[in-house]
C-alpha cells in the first residue's frame, strides 16, 4: 500500500524536505517607465511533494513546466507566492537571514549548466572554496586548502587542478566541480536541475554513477530533474511527473514505468528510447500533437486536456486532482485514468 | 502598428524636449559658472560699453537675472527658448539674418556631403568587409583590417587638409595644367567647393569625411558576414547543393546587411560633429560651415541655435528611420 | 573584510606543485597572448615614449617653447633646432615636445572620468533594474541624441575665455562621453545578473556585495576594460579637433592642434614642416592607441576571432 505521495510501505526514513501547495507566479509587466501587471506566469501552480532521508525522487516534464523554478524554490533563490517547504519538519518560507544561512547549509543546488555555472574569473580553488568563505565556520581558515583538495578528490577530479581556471576542463569535469561546491557545506539534500542534460551521453552516465556513490557515501537526499524519463530511471527512487505548474502523477520507480496511468506519463514513456532492440517497434506509440500551452494562460480544469486524446468535456470543466484512483496503487491526476504498458511490448 | 507609431512619437517629443532641456540647461550653467558671455564675444581683451554689452545681451538672452545663480536651471528661460524655436526662431547672425534662413539655404550642401559620405561607407564599408570575410585569416583580411584601422585614427581635420593640399592643390595643378580648367577630373579635384559645380566639388571631402567610420563598418561586415556563414540556413543551402558563390550572394548577403544598415544610420550623428570641420576646410556652403565660423567668430549664440536646430532634426530623421524599419520588419514593433 | 579571503590567500600548509602546463587566468592569457605581436609591441614602446615626453618634456629638449625671438622666424632646421623656427621664431621641436602634454593628459583623464562615471551609472541602472534602470536609459537616450563633438563644440564654446587649463575640455568630452561606457556596463551587468554562477552564489547565501564585487563586476568590467586603449586614442583624437578648432587650450599653452591649424597658412608658403611636424607626432599617437586598441579588445573577446 502506498500513500498519496506514493511511498512504498516502509521504505526510506523521515522526510527530509516537504512541499506543500507551492505556488510561484511571476507577474507580466509592460510600460517604459511605469509599468502595470497585466498577467502571471504560473511557473509553480500548487506542487506538494515529499523527500525521504537518502532517496532520490526525479522530477520529470517538458521543458518550460516549471522545474527549474521549483528547484529554485527549493534552494531560496526564489520566494514562493504561496506554500510551505519545510526542510526537517521546520518551514523555512518564513525564515530570517540567519535562518536562511543554516537551510543553504543544508539544501544546496546542482546547476544544468556547466558552462555557465562557473564563474571564469575564479580558480577552481576558488569556486569550490567559496561557501567556506561565506560559511567561515565550517572550516578554519588554515585548512580550507585542504578541504578543497579533498572535495575535488571526492568528484574524481585531480587535486592538484586546484590553481586552474574553468575554461581549462571539460563539461564533464566542470560539472563535478559544480557537484563539490554544492558537497562543500555537507548539506543532506542536493537539487539537480538536469544535471546531465548539457553534457555528452558518454559522460552522461559517470556523472550519475558518480552522484549515486556520494550518495552511497554521505547518505544524500536528492532531487533529481530531468526532462525525459530515460535518465531519471537509473537513478530515482520515486519520480514526479509535472505538466505545466503541476505535478500530474506520482510513483515508485516501478510504478511509474511499469503501470503509468495519466496519459501524459504514458506518452513521455513512449519517447523514451528502449535498449532491447527485439522490442523496437512493437511498442505503443503515443505522439503528442500540438504545442504545451502556455504558462500564463492554461488551460481550464486539466491541464493537459488540449492534447489528450481522453479529453472531454469533464476534463475542461473540472480539475483532476493528484490522488490514488481505482486501480492504482499511486496517485495521479486524470479523470479517466488507466493502465498501459507502453514500455514492454504490446504483442 | 498605429500603437507602436504613437508610442514612437510620443518618445520623440518627449526626447526633443528634455535633449533641448539638456542643451539649455549646459548652457545656462556654464553661463553661471563662466560669467557673462558677453566678454568672451568681445574677446576678452577690450572693455565693453554698457550699451555694447546690452546689445550682447539681448541677442544672447543673457538678461536674465537667473544666470547669476549657479544651479539654477533657469526655467522661464527655457520656456522663452522653447517659444522662440516653435516659432522657427533659432537667433539671428551678426548681420541679423534669421538663423533659420541661414540653415534652410544651407541643408542641401550638407544632404551632399552626406550623401557621397554615406556612399563611400556603403561602398568601401561593405565591399571590404565582405573581401576581409570571405579571405579571412589570409593577407588581404589582416591588410584590411590595418588599413581600416590606421585610416581611421587620422583626425578629420587631417585627413582633409592631405586631401587638399595633395588631391586638390598637387594632383589637382597637374591636371589643370594638362587636361584644361573644365575637364570632369579637374574640377572634381580642386582644392575647395565649387558653387558651380556642387556635386563634383564635394566628392573629395566627402570620402574624407567617411574615412573614420569605414573601420567600424568593415569590422561589423566582416562578423556578420562570417556569423551568417556558419549559420544554419546557409549550411542547408550548401547541402542542397546550391553553388557557393550563390548562396554568399543569396543568403548571407541579405542577413549581414541589416546590422550594418543599423551601424551607418548610427554614425550619421558622429559625422555630423565632422562635418563642422570638413565643411569649413573646404568651404564648402553648408550647415558645418555655419558652426565653423560661428566658432571662429566667438558667435555663442549661433553655435547655441544650430546644434539645436540640428539635434531637432537628427532625432526627426531617427524617428523616420525607426518608423520605415517597423514598416519593413514587423517583428519590431511588438519588442 | 574576511569574505573575500581566498584560497591562494591562506599559507599553504602541504605546497601542491602545480602540473606540467602552465596556469593562467583570463587575463594572463589575454596578456601573454598580446605579448607576442609586434604590432603590441611596437604600439606600446610609442605610448611609453609619448606619455615620457609629455610627463617630462625638459627631459627631450632644453629650450623652452615659450622663448621665440622674432628675427629667426621660419629658420631651417639645423643641428641646434632639429625642427627649426616657426613664424615667431619659436624652437619647433620644444614646441612638438611641449605640445604632446595636453594631448596625452586629455585622452587620459577624459577616459578616466568617462568611464568611471558610466561605469557607476550603467553598474547602478544594471544592478537594481526596474524604474531606476528606466529613468538611467532614458537620460543616456537623451544624451545620446545630441552628436558628441556638436555638444562639446557648444559647451567650449561659452567656456573659451577659461584660458590655459584643460579642465573644460575635460568636462565637454565627460559629459558627452560618459554614455558609451554606461551602455555597455548596464548591458554586462544585466547580463551577468541572470548567470547560473551569479545564482549559485547566492544559494551559498553570499552577501550582495559579494556577488557584486567578486562575481558581477569582473566580468561585466571586461568588456569596458579592452575599449580603454581605443577611448584614449579617440579622446586625443577630439582633442585635437577642438584645439584645431581653436577650442581648446589657449595660448601660451602650446599643443598639436593649435600648432596644425595655425600653420595651415604656411603650407603653401614653402614651410609645409610646420605642418607635418605636429601631424605625425598627433597620428603617432592616434594610431598606435588603435592599433593597441584593436589587439587588447580582440584577446579580450574571443569570440570575434
Ligand atoms: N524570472 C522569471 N520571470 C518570468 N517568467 C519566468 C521566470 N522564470 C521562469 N519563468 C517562466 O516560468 C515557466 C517555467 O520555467 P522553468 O521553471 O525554467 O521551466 P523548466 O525548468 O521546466 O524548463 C516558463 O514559462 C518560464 O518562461
Ligand atoms: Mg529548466
Amino acid at each position: 500500500m502506498t500513500d498519496h505521495n506514493g511511498f512504498a510501505a516502509g521504505g526510506h526514513g523521515a522526510p527530509a524536505l516537504e512541499v506543500t501547495d507551492l505556488v510561484k507566479h511571476f507577474p507580466i509587466r509592460q510600460g517604459i517607465v511605469f509599468k502595470s501587471t497585466v498577467g502571471q506566469v504560473k511557473a509553480v501552480d500548487g506542487v506538494s511533494l515529499t523527500l525521504r532521508k537518502g532517496e532520490t525522487l526525479g522530477v520529470v516534464g517538458e521543458s518550460g513546466c516549471g522545474k527549474s523554478t521549483l528547484a529554485k524554490l527549493l534552494v531560496g533563490l526564489e520566494t514562493p507566492t504561496s506554500g510551505g517547504i519545510s526542510v526537517r519538519g521546520e518551514d523555512v518560507t518564513r525564515l530570517g537571514r540567519s535562518g536562511m544561512r543554516r537551510l543553504r547549509r543544508n539544501v544546496q543546488m546542482v546547476f544544468q549548466d556547466p558552462y555557465t555555472s562557473l564563474n571564469p574569473r575564479m580558480t577552481v580553488g576558488d569556486i569550490v572554496g567559496e561557501p567556506f568563505a561565506i560559511h567561515p565556520d565550517v572550516v578554519p581558515s588554515g585548512g580550507r586548502r585542504k578541504a578543497v583538495q579533498d572535495l575535488l578528490d571526492v568528484v574524481g577530479l585531480n587535486p592538484d587542478h586546484i590553481n586552474r581556471y574553468p575554461h581549462q576542463f571539460s563539461g564533464g569535469q566542470r560539472q563535478r566541480i559544480g557537484i563539490a561546491r554544492a558537497l562543500a557545506l555537507k548539506p543532506e539534500i542536493l537539487i539537480c536541475d538536469e544535471p546531465v542534460s548539457a553534457l555528452d551521453v558518454s559522460i552522461q552516465g559517470q556523472v550519475i554513477n558518480l552522484l549515486e556513490q556520494l550518495q552511497d557515501e554521505l547518505g544524500l537526499s536528492y532531487i533529481f530533474i530531468a526532462h525525459d524519463l530515460s535518465v531519471v530511471r537509473h537513478i530515482a527512487d520515486r519520480v514526479a511527473v509535472m505538466y505545466l505548474g503541476k505535478v500530474v502523477e506520482i510513483g515508485t520507480e516501478t510504478e511509474i514505468y511499469d503501470s503509468p496511468m495519466h496519459p501524459y506519463t504514458q506518452a513521455l514513456l513512449s519517447a523514451v528510447p528502449v535498449p532491447d532492440p527485439t522490442l523496437r517497434g512493437h511498442r505503443d506509440e503515443i505522439t503528442l500533437e500540438g504545442d504545451v500551452p502556455s504558462p500564463a494562460n492554461p488551460p481550464s480544469g486539466c491541464r493537459f486536456r488540449t492534447r489528450c486524446w481522453k479529453a472531454t468535456d469533464r476534463c475542461a470543466s473540472e480539475e483532476p486532482l493528484l490522488q490514488i484512483r481505482h486501480g492504482a496503487q499511486h496517485a495521479n491526476a486524470c479523470h479517466f485514468a488507466a493502465p498501459r504498458d507502453v514500455v514492454h511490448a504490446v504483442d | 502598428m498605429g500603437r507602436y507609431v504613437i508610442r514612437r512619437l510620443l518618445q520623440a517629443v518627449l526626447t526633443i524636449f528634455l535633449a533641448l532641456f539638456l542643451l539649455h540647461y549646459l548652457t545656462s550653467l556654464s553661463i553661471q559658472i563662466n560669467g557673462n558671455p558677453a566678454y568672451a564675444f568681445f574677446g576678452g581683451q577690450i572693455t565693453p560699453t554698457q550699451e555694447q554689452l546690452r546689445v550682447v545681451a539681448e541677442r544672447y538672452h543673457t538678461d536674465h537675472p537667473c544666470l547669476k545663480r549657479v544651479g539654477d536651471p533657469c526655467l522661464s528661460n527655457f520656456m522663452d527658448t522653447l517659444g522662440r524655436y516653435a516659432n522657427g526662431d533659432f537667433g539671428q547672425d551678426l548681420r541679423f539674418r534669421p538663423v533659420s534662413d541661414q540653415v534652410v539655404m544651407r541643408v542641401p550642401n550638407t544632404l551632399r556631403v552626406f550623401a557621397i559620405n554615406i556612399a563611400t561607407w556603403a561602398i568601401a564599408g561593405i565591399g571590404l568587409g565582405m573581401l576581409a570575410a570571405v579571405r579571412r585569416e589570409k593577407f588581404s583580411d589582416y591588410l584590411i583590417r590595418a588599413g581600416t584601422i590606421i585610416s581611421g585614427a587620422v583626425p578629420t581635420f587631417l585627413f582633409v587638409l592631405a586631401l587638399k593640399y595633395l588631391a586638390g592643390v598637387w594632383i589637382g595643378g597637374w591636371l589643370r595644367d594638362h587636361l584644361g580648367d573644365d575637364n570632369v577630373l579637374s574640377i572634381i579635384f580642386r582644392p575647395s567647393w565649387d558653387e558651380a559645380h556642387p556635386w563634383l566639388t564635394v566628392i573629395l571631402p566627402g570620402i574624407a569625411l567617411a574615412v573614420i567610420g569605414t573601420a567600424g563598418i568593415t569590422r561589423l561586415m566582416r562578423t556578420s558576414m562570417l556569423e551568417n556563414i556558419r549559420s544554419d540556413h546557409v549550411r542547408t543551402a550548401k547541402a542542397k547543393g546550391l553553388t557557393g558563390g550563390r548562396v554568399l550572394l543569396a543568403h548571407t548577403l541579405r542577413n549581414s546587411l541589416i546590422p550594418v544598415v543599423t551601424l551607418i544610420g548610427l554614425s550619421l550623428g558622429g559625422a555630423l560633429g565632422g562635418a563642422v570641420i570638413t565643411e569649413g576646410l573646404w568651404n564648402i556652403r553648408g550647415v558645418g560651415q555655419f558652426v565653423f565660423n560661428a566658432v571662429r567668430q566667438n558667435d555663442t549664440p549661433i553655435v547655441v541655435g544650430v546644434v539645436s536646430l540640428v539635434v531637432i532634426c537628427y532625432l526627426l530623421f531617427s524617428l523616420l528611420i525607426d518608423l520605415l524599419y517597423a514598416v519593413l520588419d514587423p517583428r519590431i514593433r511588438y519588442e | 573584510m574576511s569574505d573575500t579571503q581566498t584560497i591562494e590567500a591562506t599559507p599553504p600548509t602541504a605546497p601542491v606543485k602545480a602540473g606540467p602546463e602552465k596556469v593562467r587566468g583570463l587575463w594572463s592569457d589575454a596578456f601573454h597572448d598580446l605579448r607576442k605581436r609586434p604590432q603590441v609591441l611596437v604600439c606600446s614602446a610609442v605610448i611609453l615614449l609619448l606619455i615620457l615626453i609629455a610627463a617630462f618634456p625638459s627631459l627631450f629638449t632644453g629650450k623652452d617653447p615659450r622663448d621665440c625671438q622674432l628675427e629667426r622666424f621660419f629658420g631651417a632646421p639645423s643641428a641646434d633646432a632639429w625642427f627649426g623656427y616657426d613664424q615667431y621664431g619659436c624652437d619647433y621641436f620644444a614646441m612638438t615636445i611641449y605640445g604632446a602634454r595636453p594631448s596625452i593628459v586629455v585622452g587620459l583623464l577624459a577616459t578616466a572620468t568617462t568611464f568611471i562615471l558610466g561605469a557607476v551609472i550603467g553598474s547602478i541602472a544594471g544592478y537594481f533594474g526596474g524604474w531606476v534602470d528606466a529613468v538611467i536609459s532614458r537620460t543616456i537616450d537623451v544624451f545620446n541624441s545630441i552628436p558628441f563633438v556638436l555638444g562639446a563644440i557648444l559647451i567650449l564654446a561659452i567656456w573659451r575665455s577659461a584660458g590655459d587649463t584643460v579642465w573644460p575640455l575635460i568636462l565637454a568630452l565627460t559629459v558627452f562621453g560618459w554614455t558609451g561606457g554606461a551602455r555597455i556596463l548596464r548591458g554586462s551587468f544585466i547580463e551577468a545578473r541572470g548567470l547560473d554562477y551569479v545564482k549559485a552564489a547566492k544559494s551559498l547565501g553570499a552577501s550582495d556585495s559579494r556577488v557584486m564585487f567578486r562575481h558581477i563586476f569582473p566580468n561585466a568590467m571586461a568588456p569596458i576594460v579592452s575599449l580603454v586603449p581605443l577611448a584614449i586614442g579617440a579622446y586625443i583624437e577630439a582633442e585635437a579637433s577642438l584645439s584645431f578648432l581653436g577650442l581648446g587650450l589657449k595660448p601660451p599653452a602650446v599643443t598639436w592642434g593649435s600648432m596644425i591649424s595655425n600653420n595651415v597658412p604656411e603650407v603653401l608658403a614653402g614651410h609645409p614642416r610646420l605642418l607635418i611636424i605636429p601631424a605625425l607626432f598627433l597620428l603617432s599617437a592616434t594610431i598606435s592607441f588603435a592599433l593597441l586598441g584593436d589587439a587588447v579588445r580582440d584577446a579580450l573577446d574571443p569570440k570575434l576571432k
